[in-house]
């Protein structure tokens, strides 16, 4: 059995190029490679080296349009023992080959090749081929004669033409050989034998039979020869004498080849071209059925005669089997097309059914690569694969390293067929542009990877198959495709391989490493399974934003326009969404998060994993992680881009089990498509147990030039500023230029909640500093007033303080910069504006809560003033402001009594761990300080209130500040509309319009009552209790700020007090049984004279109110009525009378006025409409204390 | 005797691949399979040339391997099923017999796969997991092993 049979094999002249001496290995194939050109001769080139010495055999020669075909077989082979059989088996010539320089003694390679055409018997013609001679060896060589060719260096072409001659002459030389063998072979008695015949020989006894089957032999080998002379017609004629004889000698045998032979010269005589081989007249449609009949019917009777010469007794030795797979194969090769597919087959079949039968072990493997060529040439990948298969387990049987590594070879050639192939072997072409078209729609599968996902469901094949190429290259010592294959195996099959197995491969990686230099690159990725996580984008602190050099607030139109986040529009084209722009900043460090996974049951220790970038232009940072079986993670991978352009990023490099590989993200994400649809065996990341991404779109990642980059931190530690409600506090925030570009513009802009606890901002300091070099830095004050938690918030609160708090209430500065507006290192870039920049600094205020208000009252005071003597201070007189002047002293002077003095009680809990300490402060209208002269007008300094944890505490406010004194104070002038009755300009007030006023003053009122507290040495801050004072005032602000139109005095007049020795004892009192001179002084509060009809009433009482209490036990009572007053605006008014106290206890004053004529304002003061309703004014009781005379 | 019932999707993958013989030649069957893809595809490649009609879904003998003779037949939709078998002599009316050839059990064993990927569960392209499937199929071998006999 002979590889690369075809008909066309009869007609080839075998010659062994053999090399002599010291031949460098590339030399050598240099030199056989100029062999090549020439295995056709025509004849027609050779007549000039041809010399008929006698008539030649070849009678019908084609001088015109036959060739000799050459076959060279390089380093030449052993004879077989069928070469009688079939005469183009011999070696018909041997030429030597050998390199002068290194070969300088011509003797010695003279000798050598003669030692080596010994061994070739059969060989007609010899020549010594000798390249790069010396002048001397030319010289030398010349002398000598014989065999030796010599090939003067010279360029190619010339040494081609000068090669070209040589092999025509030698063509010429083997012609003429032929000649003399067929003169030979007819007259001497040249004994024939096939190792078939060896035995039969002997049991044979007839000897003319055998004499006729020698003839018979004779003629087959002399059309032989004219076959090899390329004489077809010759070798046609003596064929069909070898037919006639064979078929009468029934020598089987020799019948089909004789047959075998006459076909070949059938075809030679139809095509008679030189240069074109059967199949590619056939190829080109010069095809002919009736000779494509012919040609089938001799092969099937060629066959059957094989078949026939079958001989049982020497079976076990040898047998024609092997010719008769050979015709089967060269039927085949000769009827391979498409059309004609199911012959083929057939005869495939039948040749790999036969090859069980076969015995030597080599035939099987000729025809196992035989077959799977041919089916590959009929486009039955998976058969040719399969025989390939066959072939490489015959190869494997054989056990030695040769065997293997063509093992290995002929594996290699099935993969693509099982879909396994080693990414090396696909296209780097191919590979590019998918890279391309990947990056163009990320979100769509490429077809040929989804075609590849359903064909990997050939496990059981594939495994198969990897495993043969892992043992074969383990066996040829070829560590990198033992490293593939292994990898590929365990990559794509690990959910079928055991945890042994998986064990086992992972040694064998790792062994097939260790023999394989460091940096080894494989194209086939082994473990972990690397996927695309996620593309940061730029933290707030280094947002890029685009910049409109046409405006002043350049930042602005890159802002989300609207106030929506789902925008309908942006909805139209999910193209434009899912494409993400990303920019890199060279020279400022990137992240990428990858996420990896290890399904497999060992751990894997990933030497270094970085990305890969192709497009150069960023420096990745290895880092090196340990994986433990059954288990991902997520890393982070980062570098640094390095020049201005755009960046691809298809994966990962990853240097894991010695050897560097990349992984792409595509094919994970590929594959785990593959995953979704059940299509692929596993998820590797859901069988780690991490759960499904969405697919990741991979933005337009484009460089840009260096910018200006702030870096900010608040002064005293970036944590959270831990801040009560209402306080107030200063943070300075520090910016610093990190990049290396200045910053030239810059802004500051609130956003988030709770804008408006940012009581102010630098906005000046910081266009003062600007440009801010590289390397400066600015601190920024910032004045903030904690919010009020509201109450989600103290929910929270209550359940885990303060982790949550911080991030969705917190208010942030934005601060937009940029750099110059052009780029000084790139001058012809300067008309695209670079970017800017936004940075966000979050001010994380944690409010905790402070004190906390609980309600507020209006408390109204009554404490009967005593009627007293003649005190040394004029007081009495200067009613209402000298409440107000005493305030400040002694708060209530208890003696004088009050009289509606309101107070505002606020309850106020304190929840926290701290001490706080409460400042209340009344702030007094500027206008009103000629009324308090020698106040000051801020504050009012009550005493502190300390209020303990966990504690409460009520805090009181007098409220009559806010009483109009009288009424020609602007300040009442101007709030009150009713004391402004008097302008006459506005006379018909309206209820309306007393409550709009009533209220603007009820507002006014309550911006002067501060709250501050002071809790440890840094914490102040004030109540915000507005609301509260306005709730509790609502009801009664007519009374806390309003004076009554008449308020009333009595006074003991002193001038009859001659007797009183004991006036320290009986101070503020008065004596019975005697009488007891009074005054009584009305006030008039208004603008107008008031006319009133005043009564007195004393009582003497039990209780301490005689007057409202109905309960009251009342011992006596006179009044004194009648009294008939006028009243002058904003003048008081004297009326003395005179009581006689019989008894001595308590007696209580009260006057009564009933206001006659009383105008709009008193009505709209006493809070009535009718006119006709009379119109009281009423004292606060006055007590007297009545002393006994003894 | 059939010893191997294969499903094989539209993209060439398999579906479903049955053997029902004791010895352990799955590999084996795997790749006679596999390898009648080849003729498949030149089938569908080249209808004319192969003589197939459109209207044709059972595409007779693909090949004969060793022992075994491999069938196809071909639905509308590309998916190809494949038997192969070990009975070497049929004639090839027997095999189109629609009664009880070779032709009849592909009808059966495609009306079972029809019942088979219209389970609402079942992803197409997914290998056949179904136990119903199986069962049914192994009817349909066991009942046509009986039919050919007798």
């Amino acid at each position: 059995m002979e590889p690369d049979v075809s008909i066309e094999t009869s007609s080839m002249i075998r010659i062994a190029i053999l090399p002599i001496g010291e031949i460098p290995h590339q030399t050598l194939r240099d030199y056989y490679s100029m062999f090549h050109h020439h295995h056709p001769i025509p004849l027609s080139s050779i007549s000039s080296f041809y010399t008929e010495e006698q008539k030649s055999p070849f009678t019908s020669l084609p001088w015109d349009t036959g060739s000799l075909r050459f076959k060279f077989i390089l380093g030449g082979s052993p004879p077989g023992p069928w070469e009688d059989f079939q005469s183009n088996r011999k070696i018909l010539a041997v030429i030597g080959v050998f390199h002068c320089p290194l070969s300088p003694d011509l003797d010695s390679v003279i000798e050598e090749f003669d030692v080596v055409c010994k061994g070739y018997a059969s060989a007609l013609v010899t020549r010594c081929f000798g390249f790069f001679p010396c002048d001397s060896q030319l010289e030398d060589g010349a002398k000598k004669g014989g065999d030796l060719r010599f090939f003067p260096p010279a360029d190619r072409q010339t040494q081609e033409m000068h090669f070209q001659t040589m092999m025509q002459e030698i063509a010429a030389s083997l012609l003429m050989e032929f000649e003399k063998y067929v003169f030979q072979a007819e007259s001497s008695g040249t004994i024939l034998k096939t190792p078939l015949d060896l035995q039969a020989s002997l049991s044979s006894e007839e000897v003319i039979k055998a004499k006729k089957r020698r003839l018979g032999r004779v003629q087959k080998t002399i059309g032989d020869y004219c076959l090899l002379a390329g004489s077809p017609v010759d070798a046609n004629a003596h064929y069909s004498t070898a037919l006639e004889l064979a078929r009468l000698t029934t020598d089987y045998f020799w019948y089909a080849g004789a047959l075998e032979g006459s076909i070949c010269a059938l075809l030679l005589c139809n095509y008679l071209s030189p240069f074109l081989s059967f199949y590619q007249i056939d190829q080109i449609g010069q095809n002919n059925p009736a000779l494509e009949d012919e040609v089938r019917c001799r092969f099937n009777s060629v066959i059957l005669h094989y078949k026939k010469s079958f001989i049982q007794e020497n079976s076990q030795r040898v047998s024609p089997l092997s010719f008769e797979l050979e015709a089967n194969l060269k039927l085949a090769r000769y009827l391979c097309r498409r059309e004609l597919s199911k012959d083929i087959v057939e005869l495939l079949t039948s040749a790999a059914d036969g090859a069980k039968s076969l015995i030597d072990a080599t035939d099987r493997l000729v025809l196992y690569v035989e077959i799977a060529r041919l089916f590959g040439t009929l486009g039955y990948h998976r058969k040719a694969a399969f025989f390939s298969r066959q072939v490489a387990q015959l190869y494997l049987q054989q056990d030695n390293r040769l065997a293997a590594i063509s093992a290995l070879q002929v594996l290699a050639l099935t993969t693509k067929a099982y879909c396994v192939q080693s990414r090396a072997s696909i296209s780097d072409n191919s590979h590019n542009n998918e890279v391309g078209s990947r990056n163009a729609d990320s979100g769509k599968m490429h077809h040929q990877s989804v075609v590849s996902l359903f064909e990997s469901q050939w496990s059981m094949l594939q495994m198969v198959v990897l495993r043969e190429i892992l043992l074969s290259a383990a066996r040829a010592g070829d560590p990198l495709a033992a490293w593939s294959a292994a990898a590929r195996l365990l990559r794509s099959y690990y959910p079928l391989i055991t945890p042994v197995g998986q064990n086992g491969l992972a040694r064998a990686l790792a062994n097939s490493s260790e023999r394989l230099p460091s940096g080894t690159r494989c194209s086939d990725p082994a473990l972990p399974f690397v996927r695309l996580y996620s593309f940061p984008q730029h933290s707030s602190q280094m947002d890029i934003v685009k910049r409109n050099p046409a405006r002043e607030d350049w930042w602005a139109e890159s802002a989300p326009s609207g106030p929506f986040i789902y925008t309908p529009f942006s909805e139209g084209q999910p193209n434009d969404s899912s494409k993400k722009e990303l920019i890199w900043i060279v020279g400022e460090p990137v992240q990428i998060l990858v996420e990896l996974a290890n399904p497999c049951g060992f751990n894997l220790n990933v030497d270094s994993i970085y990305l890969s970038v192709h497009s150069g232009n960023l420096d990745p940072f290895p880092i090196s992680i340990d994986l433990p079986p059954h288990s991902s993670k997520v890393i982070t991978l980062s570098g640094i881009p390095t020049s201005v352009g755009l960046v691809t990023i298809p994966g990962c490099t990853v240097h894991c089990f010695g050897v560097i590989t990349e992984h792409l993200f595509r094919d994970v994400d590929n594959l785990l498509h593959g995953a979704a649809e059940g299509l692929v065996l596993s998820d590797p990341f859901r069988s780690c147990g991490s759960p499904r991404l969405k697919n990741i779109s991979v933005p337009n990642i484009s460089v840009v030039p260096p910018l200006p980059l702030l870096v900010s931190h608040v002064v005293g530690g970036d944590g959270a500023i831990i801040l009560y409600e209402g306080e107030i506090r200063d943070i300075y925030i520090s910016l610093a230029n990190a990049g290396t570009v200045p910053v030239e513009q810059a802004h500051i802009s609130l956003s988030g909640k709770n804008q408006d606890s940012v009581l102010s901002i630098p906005y000046e300091t910081l266009k003062f500093v600007l440009p801010l070099k590289p390397g400066a830095e600015v601190i920024l004050p910032v004045t903030l007033k904690a919010w009020k938690l509201g109450l989600v918030d103290l929910d929270n609160a209550s359940g885990i303080m303060g982790r949550q708090l911080k991030d969705s209430s917190s208010p942030s500065l934005l601060i937009h910069y940029a750099g110059p507006f052009t780029n000084f290192e790139d001058p012809p870039k300067g008309s695209v504006v670079p970017p800017g920049r936004r940075l966000v600094v979050p001010l994380n205020i944690c409010v905790l809560q402070g004190l906390s208000f609980v309600k507020a009252h209006l408390l109204s005071m009554e404490i009967p003033a005593h009627v007293g003597e003649n005190l040394p201070k004029p007081v009495y007189v200067e009613n209402s402001a000298s409440k107000e002047a005493n305030v400040s002293e002694t708060k209530i002077d208890l003696f004088r009594g009050s009289r509606g003095l309101r107070f505002l009680e606020l309850e106020l809990s304190n929840p926290t761990d701290d001490v706080f300490e409460i400042n209340l402060s009344v702030q007094l209208d500027s206008t009103d300080d000629k009324l308090s002269i020698g106040q000051d007008a801020a504050d009012y300094g009550y005493p502190k209130t300390r209020i303990d944890r966990d504690n409460s505490a009520r805090v009181l406010i007098p409220l009559e500040h806010f009483k109009s004194p009288i009424l020609d104070g602007s300040f009442f002038m101007k709030d009150f509309k009713p004391d402004e009755a008097a302008d006459s300009r506005n006379s018909s007030f309206s209820e309306k319009s007393v409550r709009a006023e009533l209220k603007a003053s009820v507002n006014n009122l309550i911006s002067r009552i501060k709250v501050r507290w002071q809790s440890g040495w840094d914490s102040s801050g004030e109540l915000n209790i507005k609301d509260a004072i306005k709730a509790a005032l609502k009801t009664s602000a007519m009374d806390v700020l309003l004076p009554d139109p008449l308020t009333f005095d009595f006074r003991l007049v002193r001038n009859n007090l001659s007797h009183g020795s004991n006036d320290s004892r009986l101070k503020g009192s008065v004596l019975a049984h005697n009488m007891t001179p009074m005054e009584i002084l009305v006030r008039n509060n208004t603008m107008e004279m008031i006319r009133m009809s005043l009564s007195i009433t004393c009582k003497d009482v039990a209780g301490e109110n005689c007057i409202e209490g109905t309960t009251a036990t009342v011992l006596w009572s006179g009044v004194l009525n009648g009294i008939a007053i006028e009243a002058p605006p904003l003048q008081e008014s004297k009326h003395s009378f005179s009581l006689y106290y019989l008894v001595p206890g308590d007696y209580t004053l009260v006057a009564t006025a009933v206001i006659e004529d009383a105008d709009d304002i008193l009505r709209a003061r006493a809070k009535t409409d009718s006119p006709d309703e009379p119109i009281f004014c009423r004292s606060p009781p006055f007590h007297v204390r009545v002393i006994g005379t003894a | 005797m059939i010893v191997c019932v294969a499903v094989v999707g539209h993209q060439n993958n398999p579906l479903y691949i049955q053997s029902f013989t004791e010895a352990d030649d799955a590999l084996k069957l795997h790749h006679i399979v596999h390898c009648s893809l080849d003729v498949v595809d030149e089938r569908v490649n080249n209808p004319k040339k192969s003589g197939l009609t459109l209207n044709e879904t059972f595409l007779g003998l693909l090949y004969p391997t060793e022992n075994y003779k491999v069938y196809g037949y071909l639905t509308n939709t590309k998916v190809k099923f494949i038997l192969v078998t070990t009975d070497l002599d049929v004639r090839d009316a027997d095999v189109r017999n629609l009664r009880y050839g070779i032709a009849k059990f592909f009808r059966r064993f495609h009306a079972a796969y029809v019942d088979a990927v219209s389970n609402p569960f079942h992803v197409p392209g997914k290998r056949i997991t179904s136990r119903t499937f199986a069962e049914r199929v192994s009817n349909i071998v066991k009942s046509f092993g009986l039919s050919s006999a007798g």
